[in-house]
């Protein structure tokens, strides 16, 4: 048999997959590489593989890399790719991609969305409504406006970028932190996220989750947001102090928060479920058909750059990121 | 100032009853028990010089006829669809509401129920709330709100500040007004199905009259369809209810985000269990900044009027645009303020008057007034300053009125606009080619026609004379001159 990694004509390109790929995913891809578990690689394979393919968010481990001695590329298929052990592609010089910019229009839609359901209540109120507190309980109580509020959005990458597109059309005075000041934006650059907070009503979580990052929204900066502030994570849970979190909405410190991602998803404070001030949600930002086809599309044109000598499409920068 | 009796027909707002209480004579209408309400209103009749009234309980015929002594209703919301304003003009009652203070409330809420409609976050909230997250992966598609195409029912504040949010997001907006409007980026339906027809969400933002009770009728939810999205924050009279909750029920209309309904606060029952739906308790400018700014339009209003002074915001009035606040511009402005007709201008720069509504151009000032004076002087850049688009956006119950130069209209355009329904009507006083008129404007029923007349009195022609004769004797003795031209 053969054991080029090269594709023949009749011998679809190897990929190792973490776990199953969805069924749309599977679908769209059939026929044009060959698909094998990594769990079921047999040794030929897992000798041969060059490429490993990481559904949804599935953690790829130094053991997983190490089975893997002529592996040269690691496909994520989400934003986030803290699941996946960048120092050890890092030094083994593996390239890491991610979904690009597939999933940053869902995404900032939804954290509009979520800043808009926290500051307005609307899923409080709806809920008011549904459990007939309209006709028996009168007016629902004053909520506070959106247009004009001060907006800190923390990483001003694909997503906040477009947040803060959306927020400044609702007329909010939108600043944002991030490892560098982008001169070609229109926003204010704060340099300390303590100072970001303090000077914001909403702060929005938009960046990658690193060993830097990594609970920056701590008690200080929560503290700072202060008792009308409202927080909004669509990046990832562990961006946050979760306890702390739930300690500050309980005792005031913090106003409110929208949540799209936890700390141990699927798992979520049961403390916040008797919040009006708090929207959750099911880590669905970016569950969309028009995502779903997004990253697809960038996963295609990710393998087939590789398979045939091209530039990647959407590389993670492995030496910015998990500075030591 | 003997204090102004003023009803206040619900409790609505803290600090407005309270400010009330404060600064004028209050009476409750809740202080008598809702049998006796004909006797309590009788017993305090000659007192209730004003009401104040909301969105749910406001001055309607019946009330109106148990008040003799009424003498403004000032509505604390700007839909005044309860308002019995016929009678109110019939009585000389004054009318104001509150405009602009909550547009953006509004409209921020209208975006926002369209992305919690369209990606289901209170349904997730719920789900998540109910412990029914067990594992990661269990999704439900939901489509994506940016680039949506959004329809708009009613271009005006709140349809222009939906429109505005909407672009963000790289939505195509398309709207039906009663008239057009000068934006070209945003695509006109003059049918209300078509405009269903052609989009995937439909906002419903134009004020509840006579032609607008139940426009999102049957067809209309057809036409929008199974991948389709209602928003309502106009009035729940906006749409036919029954057939909206079964569109929704049968999965024929897509999804619905509404803040208003017909009998509020009973939204239909069976709506209550439904997952394809958004529902809030018509909290549409219910926020603490703009609910204090809706009431201190109510008080500045109320004092106004005690006060005899130009109201702020008043409804009932015509809106006047003026072209250049001059002299004689703002002659006009301070005589049509006293018919409350909300006064606009347009002219090279903006000046500081707090009650005047300044445009940044004639087409726009045009499209936000119901009549349409030219007062600028005629020079290179005001030659035709009333064109075609302006005409248009003046519209089909629009009316032109020329008290400056001939040239300062396009007079031919003008002539065929009036022949065809394009414009209202007009006042002329002043033509192109004067003493030739046009003579197919001699057949109009909607022109009222005058031979350069303007200031053809005997008193003032006797004083321009004066002033005429006082130039020239002060240039012959070498002494300033009383009215140059620079």
């Amino acid at each position: 048999m053969e054991t080029t990694a090269s594709s023949t004509a009749d011998e679809s390109p190897l990929v190792l997959l973490v776990q199953p790929l969805f069924p749309e995913f599977a679908a769209a891809l059939a026929g044009r590489y060959r698909f094998v578990l990594a769990a079921d690689a047999d040794p030929a394979a897992a000798a041969e593989a060059r490429v490993l393919l990481v559904p949804g968010l599935a953690p790829v481990t130094a053991q997983h890399l190490a089975r893997l001695p002529a592996l040269e590329l690691v496909v994520g298929t989400s934003a986030g790719v803290d699941h996946v052990d960048l120092d050890t592609c890092r030094n083994r010089g593996l390239s890491v991609t991610n979904a690009g910019p597939a999933f940053a229009v869902d995404s900032a839609d939804y954290a509009v969305g979520l800043v808009v359901a926290v500051l307005r209540r609307v899923a409080a109120a709806d809920a008011y409504v549904r459990r007939g507190r309209w006709a028996a309980d009168g007016d629902y109580p004053l909520a506070t406006k959106v247009s004009g509020k001060r907006v800190g959005i923390v990483g001003l990458g694909n997503i906040g970028s477009r947040v803060a597109r959306r927020l400044a059309a609702f007329g909010c005075a939108v600043s944002y932190h991030s490892r560098s000041p982008k001169p070609s934006s229109p926003y204010t650059f704060v340099p300390a996220l303590l100072d970001l907070a303090a000077g914001s009503d909403v702060l929005v979580l938009s960046c990658a989750l690193t060993d830097e990052t990594k609970h920056m929204v701590n008690r200080e900066v929560m503290e700072a947001l202060g008792k009308d502030g409202v927080l909004v994570n669509v990046g990832r849970g562990g961006l946050v102090d979760e306890p702390e979190l739930v300690r500050c909405l309980r005792d005031g410190v913090l106003g409110g928060a929208g949540l799209d991602v936890y700390a141990n998803e699927p798992a979520v404070p049961p403390e916040l479920f008797g919040m009006d001030n708090v929207v959750l949600s099911d880590h669905r930002a970016v569950v969309t058909p028009e995502s779903m086809r997004g990253v697809l599309e960038v996963i295609t044109a990710n393998l087939d750059a590789f398979f045939s000598g091209r530039p990647l499409v959407s590389p993670v920068q492995l030496c910015t990121l998990n500075k030591r | 100032m003997e204090s102004l009796g003023v009803l206040l027909l619900h409790p609505m707002n803290a600090y407005l009853e309270q400010e009330l209480d404060r600064r004028f004579r209050l009476i409750r209408l809740w202080d008598s028990p809702p049998d006796a309400r004909a006797d309590f209103l009788r017993s305090n009749a000659a007192a209730i010089r004003a009401v104040v009234g909301n969105a749910g309980y406001n001055a309607d015929s019946a009330l109106i006829d148990a008040l003799p002594a009424l003498e403004i209703v000032a509505s604390f919301s700007v839909g005044i669809d309860r308002v019995d304003l016929a009678k109110c003009r019939e009585r000389g009652i004054r009318v104001t509401n509150t405009p602009d203070v909550l547009t953006d409330d509004v409209a921020d809420l209208a975006v926002g129920l369209a992305i919690a409609a369209l990606r289901k976050i209170p349904q997730a909230d719920r789900y998540v709330r109910a412990g029914l997250w067990k594992a990661k992966g269990d999704y439900t598609l939901t489509t994506r709100f940016s680039g949506k195409r959004v329809a708009i029912l009613g271009l005006g504040r709140i349809g222009l500040a939906v429109a505005k949010r909407a672009e963000a997001f790289d939505c195509s907006i398309s709207y039906h007004s009663r008239s057009q409007k000068p934006f070209p980026n945003y695509r006109f339906f003059t049918n209300v199905v078509d405009l269903a027809a052609n989009c995937d969400v439909l906002i419903v933002a134009c004020s509840l009259n006579a032609e607008t009770h139940h426009i999102v009728s049957r067809e209309v939810i057809h036409a929008l369809g199974p991948e389709g999205v209602l928003i309502n924050i106009g009035r729940g009279a906006h749409v036919d209810e029954p057939e909206l909750v079964s569109a929704l029920f049968e999965k024929r209309l897509g999804a619905a985000g509404l803040d208003v309904f017909e009998h509020e606060p009973f939204p239909p029952e069976q709506l209550i269990g439904l997952d394809n739906v958004v529902l809030v308790p018509h909290v549409g400018s219910d926020t603490e900044e703009t609910c204090k700014a809706m009431a201190d339009l109510v008080l500045q209003n109320l004092e106004a009027h005690a006060l005899n002074k130009p109201l702020l915001t008043p409804f009932s009035g015509k809106r006047v645009g003026i072209i250049g606040l001059g002299r004689i511009g703002l002659a006009i402005a301070t005589r049509v303020e006293a018919f409350d007709c909300p006064v606009n201008y347009y002219q090279r720069t903006k000046k500081e008057y707090p009650n005047y509504t300044y445009y940044p151009s004639v087409v726009e000032l045009a499209a936000n007034s119901d009549v349409l004076v030219v007062a600028c002087p005629l020079n290179e850049q005001t030659r035709h300053i009333v064109n075609r688009e302006v005409i248009d956006a003046l519209g089909p119950k629009g009316v032109l009125i020329n008290i400056g130069r001939g040239p300062h209209v396009d007079e031919p355009e003008l002539v065929s606009a009036l022949v065809e329904g394009r414009l209202g009507g007009a006042g002329l006083d002043v033509f192109e080619d004067e003493p030739n008129v046009p003579e197919a404007l001699f057949t109009l029923d909607n022109v009222v026609l005058v031979p350069h007349v303007g200031s053809g009195t005997h008193e003032t022609r006797q004083a321009m004379a004066d002033l005429v004769l006082g130039n020239l004797e002060a240039h012959v003795l070498k002494k300033p001159l009383l009215t140059p031209v620079v």
